[in-house]
């Protein structure tokens, strides 16, 4: 592990300013749970890290009246945690606990968990459920993507060089909405998951669903939403043979690997299973919100 | 005194494990500033031709002090451990070194290997059995097969005649009674081909070593590794041809084995560097390279037919085993006849027919691995007793009781069984689990069945173990052995047997252990032989020193020294006029007036000696049969109540017992850590534990992430785990103990398949038992159900 510098800025245009003198050559560190990995295999070879740990509000957990904002930096075993959250955004707090071990949820940043882009990262599942927005700042100013766009392959987000991820903003859901997060893996959290499935429904008073987001992890180059899926249950009841299709839905719109973890046939068939548990548990909180 | 034998005392290193205080060979490093690192450039592919292998730019690389090729002058690679040879001219196994860097820093050496050019030309590779047996089959192995010499094998018949296919590098062969008549006898018929994963054993520690370059010329070696006199120090003088003098092996402890380190692939190569560079060396293996440049074990694939009576006597086994070695070039350790051992104590076959061999492939070297095959070897004839069992409306419990070999029978290779307490093991789990009886289910999607298996295994005459101790002038002992002690409590349970012969309480022994320059001769623990064979040389050298003594203290008394009795520090006297003698007091102190040389002097100790060695074996028959193939056997018996989920696949184990025959345990407490431990470890290449290759043949799940060993979260919780000991005491043992640390993980995989098919009603036919593998057997059953 050898590089040339280490900044720790304290504010976000002086992070902006060594981001854009070092360019390519500089790479951001959160948690350090990906970062330090790739440090020490030589994955990475940056000439400059840039921890952002000193930058203000970085690590910021905030439930605000209409959003929530999560920084960055906030901690994924703090944001498991979190009671503020357990009302509207429980999602959230489960898709961030499901990521590997306590000792890694302890360092590991939401930040650093989209920042570095897995197709199988847990804790972005909840973010695309939510509908979050990513806030994202750089030498031409602040933008904001929604976190469905923010990912373009495996590795690989739509951050320039010189930007970086300052915040999430995850909207208030509107009444009658319930959301779950579904981790699959062999040994549980620990284990990088095979599958993962978010559902967030939105029911109308007489049990009709009225929005619907179907989010999968590890099934294709990133993480993706099942629009079919979502789409067949827009403005139905759920019913077993509806909760069938979705789930033949999910498992079509996906394009899994085979690897070391799964076939990608055995990945489908897991889609397909996961996601009927996703739907059905969402409806049942969803009735309960 | 109350003996000591059969007490769960403390194990003398917890204190030292617990608090971190204990010294590894890896710590050793901090005590030379000058060391030099070792890091090896591996081959990426699992057969290869080398085009090309520049090593110009690494050498001139400041601070990189020798790097070593293939092409090495001097060397036989042939005499080397298998894992440790460097690759020339091909690689045979994706992992192989290719290139071995030492340079001032680790940090150097692996700047070095990254300036290595070397070009590969893919080769067509076998990955398993089924790829390596086929007539057309790439060769693994060279094509001096045939003209090689056996090297160090003495058993003639290892090497294959009319081979299958180029890989099958070695063969035995035994029949007993008349398999083909007693076919036609049989009533009912089970038969099946039975496979088994690619495993490492994973213990804390990764391989290491460190050796010093002496002022003199020698080396004194820090290492991991097992054996220090039989593998490690013989290994070095055979193959580097130095003087035994020269060579100094220690081993501090060790932070696991499992039979991994029983094969000097570290040391030999350390020390051939520290020879050639005369420097201080490190060779520290990541876990990456524990998967990839260590053995692994060595997966079995059986075709077994058993033929059985109606009434559940079982009278025919016609059994096909074979072991897949990887990349074992020259073997002459390999012929099926290891892991084909396990099916011949455990039931009365009196028709037995076994065809093994040894087939290579372009995997890592296999070698040793707790339960030397004999898991993988039974794992077809359990599945197929529970079948039978099945199909003929038995339990599984009352079939085994029926057909398990009875103490005083010989087996079907015509050896005497001296000690078996399988059916005491089989009734306490199958109690406790209440494997006759079915679970309560529920709606859910897991789906639960109980099961159980037995298992057995021999213990290999493996040569000489010494023992020294030495009654101090104060009356505390020193114990001096050379055992390994791999974590398994075999140190504790062999001090407890100097206190006991003592009568001294434990913690007056003090144990040096594992030094070839200060502790005698023990070949190496391997077949779970080191409390049988180091524990009957450690009564040996008791019973020398406390027969000294008795000589000594008789002089001083004027009595026959059978009127001495000696019990810790006190000597007690018949015909005496003194009945009692604190024998330190007699321990003369040096002085101008008192010095001489006999009797008993302050600071010399009275030393007693011991050697023991198991009777060797003898020579097979044309039938492959023989009055003493092996020693003794241990063996085991588990239950187990599982959940499978129906949808995913997944496999739990709910609850577990498992008992172990050990004879008379010396210590029960570490016997209880032994199950439990081996428990885990069998639950884990059960359900989870295998390699998975790459396209190039290339380990993909080399860290433990992927390779999922499990977690304390994948053991059934405390009260769900039952550890029995059903001891047959064995005649020859000390105190009629024997070994029983390999046994335990026999029994465990069978009993999970055969919980699974009563939960689920599928039948697998093998291991290990993955959730993708279960679901798609569950999915075919679906599917056939649905076609009817």
């Amino acid at each position: 592990m050898r590089f040339d510098k280490y900044f720790e800025p304290t504010t976000v245009e002086e992070c902006c300013s060594i981001l854009k003198e070092y360019g390519s050559d500089a790479k951001i560190l959160a948690g350090g749970t990906d970062v330090v990995p790739r440090l020490k295999n030589k994955i990475w070879r940056p000439k400059a890290v840039v921890g952002i740990s000193k930058l203000p509000d970085i690590d910021t957990i905030a439930v605000q009246k209409d959003h929530l904002v999560l920084g960055a930096g906030a901690r994924l075993r703090k944001i498991s945690l979190e009671k503020s959250l357990e009302k509207d955004y429980k999602v959230i707090m489960e898709a961030a606990g499901n990521v590997s071990s306590m000792q890694i949820r302890n360092i590991a940043t939401i930040g650093g968990n989209a920042c570095n882009a897995s197709p199988s990262a847990d804790a972005i599942q909840g973010l695309i459920t939510m509908d979050a927005i990513a806030v994202i700042t750089g030498p031409e100013g602040t933008r904001e993507v929604a976190i469905a766009d923010f990912f373009t392959g495996p590795g690989t987000t739509v951050l320039n060089t010189g930007e970086f991820l300052l915040q999430f903003k995850v909207p208030a859901p509107k009444p009658g909405t319930g959301a779950i997060y579904k981790k699959f893996a062999i040994r549980g959290d620990t284990d990088i998951s095979i599958v993962g499935v978010g559902c967030r429904l939105t029911l109308q008073i007489d049990g009709t669903i009225e929005d619907a987001r179907i989010s999968l992890a590890a099934v294709a180059p990133k993480p993706i939403r099942a629009i079919e899926a979502e789409m067949l249950l827009i403005g139905k009841k759920l019913t077993t043979e509806l909760i069938e299709q979705v789930g033949e839905a999910a498992a079509n719109s996906c394009s899994p690997i085979t690897d070391q973890r799964a076939t990608a046939e055995y990945r489908k068939e897991m889609i397909r299973v996961w996601t009927r548990h996703a739907v059905e548990e969402a409806e049942l909180r969803a009735k309960s919100s | 005194m109350e003996g000591l034998i059969g007490k769960g005392e403390l194990r003398i290193d917890a204190y030292d494990k617990v608090t971190g205080k204990g010294l590894f060979a890896s710590d050793y490093g901090n005590q030379f500033p000058n060391l030099a690192h070792m890091k090896a450039l591996r081959s990426p592919y699992a057969h290869a031709l080398i085009k090309k292998l520049d090593i110009s730019k690494a050498s001139a690389l400041d601070g990189v002090i020798y790097i070593m090729t293939g092409y090495e002058p001097g060397l036989d690679w042939d005499q080397f451990p298998k894992a440790s040879i460097i690759a020339k001219d091909e690689t045979l196994w994706a992992g192989q070194i290719v290139a071995l860097v030492c340079a001032e820093t680790l940090e150097i050496a692996e700047r070095a290997v990254e300036l290595i050019e070397v070009e590969f030309e893919k080769l067509p590779a076998v990955l398993d059995y089924y790829a390596a047996i086929d007539p057309n089959a790439a060769s693994v192995i060279d094509p001096e097969y045939e003209t090689r010499p056996l090297g160090f094998s003495d058993r003639p018949g290892d090497r294959a005649s009319n081979r299958v296919s180029p890989n099958v590098v070695g063969e035995f062969k035994m029949h007993a009674g008349d398999v083909p008549s007693a076919m036609e006898e049989a009533e009912i018929i089970v038969e099946g081909e039975f496979w088994t994963g690619k495993k490492t054993a994973s213990p804390m520690e990764c391989a290491n070593a460190i050796c010093r370059y002496d002022s003199d010329g020698g080396i004194t070696m820090w290492s991991n590794g097992a054996g220090v006199h039989g593998v490690i120090k013989q290994g070095i003088c055979r193959i580097l041809k130095i003087k035994e003098s020269m060579v100094r092996i220690i081993q501090p402890y060790m932070g696991g084995s499992f039979g991994s380190r029983l094969n000097p692939y570290v040391e030999v190569i350390t020390a051939l560097m520290c020879l050639r560079t005369k420097k201080t060396v490190s060779f520290q293996f990541n876990r990456e390279e524990v998967f990839t440049g260590a053995p692994s074990n060595w997966p079995c694939i059986t075709k077994v037919k058993l033929g059985a009576k109606k009434d559940g006597t079982i009278i025919v086994n016609d059994y096909y085993l074979a072991e897949e070695i990887g990349a074992c070039v020259n073997n002459t350790f390999f012929s099926g006849r290891l892991s084909s051992s396990g099916a011949v104590p455990v039931y009365r076959f009196p028709n037995l027919r076994m065809d093994t061999c040894a087939v290579a492939t372009n995997t890592v070297p296999a070698a040793e691995y707790r339960g030397l095959g004999c898991p993988e070897g039974e794992f077809g004839i359990e599945c197929l007793v529970n079948q039978l069992a099945d199909e003929l409306g038995m339990s599984p419990v009352e079939i085994r009781m029926k057909n398990i070999i009875d103490k005083g029978e010989r087996d079907a290779f015509g050896e005497l069984i001296t000690s078996i307490g399988l059916k005491e093991c089989l009734q306490s789990v199958a109690d406790a689990i209440k494997v006759e009886e079915m679970p309560d289910q529920d709606a859910g999607a897991w789906k639960k069945g109980r099961g159980c298996a037995v298992g057995g295994k021999q213990n290999t005459p493996l040569g000489r173990s010494e023992a020294e101790v030495w009654y101090n002038s104060d009356g505390s002992i020193q114990l001096f052995i050379s055992c390994d002690e791999n974590g398994m409590g075999a140190t504790t349970a062999l001090a407890q047997i100097a206190a006991h012969e003592f009568q001294v309480p434990i913690s007056e022994v003090k144990v040096t252990k594992g030094d070839t320059a200060i502790t005698p001769y023990d070949n190496y623990s391997a077949s779970s032989r080191t409390t049988y064979n180091t524990g009957n040389a450690v009564i040996l050298a008791c019973e020398e020193a406390i027969s000294k003594l008795k000589i000594e203290v008789a002089r001083v008394y004027g009595l026959h020294p059978s009127k001495v009795e000696i019990k810790g520090r006190k000597a007690i006297l018949v015909g005496s006029h003194v009945q009692e003698v604190d024998i330190p007091s007699l321990f003369a102190p040096t002085s101008m007036f008192t010095q001489g040389n006999w009797g008993l002097q302050k600071g010399t100790p009275v030393i007693g000696h011991g050697l023991f060695c198991p009777a060797p074996i003898h020579q097979w028959d044309e039938n492959g049969l023989s009055d003493r193939v092996w020693n003794w056997f241990q063996y085991s018996a588990a239950a187990v109540e599982v959940a499978v989920n129906e949808e995913t696949g997944q496999v739990k184990v709910l609850k577990i017992a498992s008992s172990a025959d050990t004879g008379n345990p010396i210590n029960p407490k570490l016997v209880e850590g032994q199950i439990e431990g081996g428990i885990h470890m069998a639950i884990g290449f059960s359900i989870n534990e295998e390699h998975v290759f790459d396209g190039n043949g290339k380990i993909a799940n080399a860290n433990l992430s992927d390779y999922r060993l499990p977690t304390i979260l994948d053991m059934p919780t405390n009260e769900n785990v039952h550890a029995f000991i059903n001891p047959d005491p064995l005649p020859d043992g000390p105190y009629g103990a024997k070994g029983m640390a390999e046994s335990i993980t026999i029994p465990v995989g069978p009993a999970i398949a055969h919980a699974i098919y009563k939960a689920v009603g599928v039948r697998v036919t093998g291991y290990p038992m993955t959730a993708e593998r279960i679901l798609a057997l569950i999915n075919e059953k679906k599917a056939k159900e649905a076609a009817k």
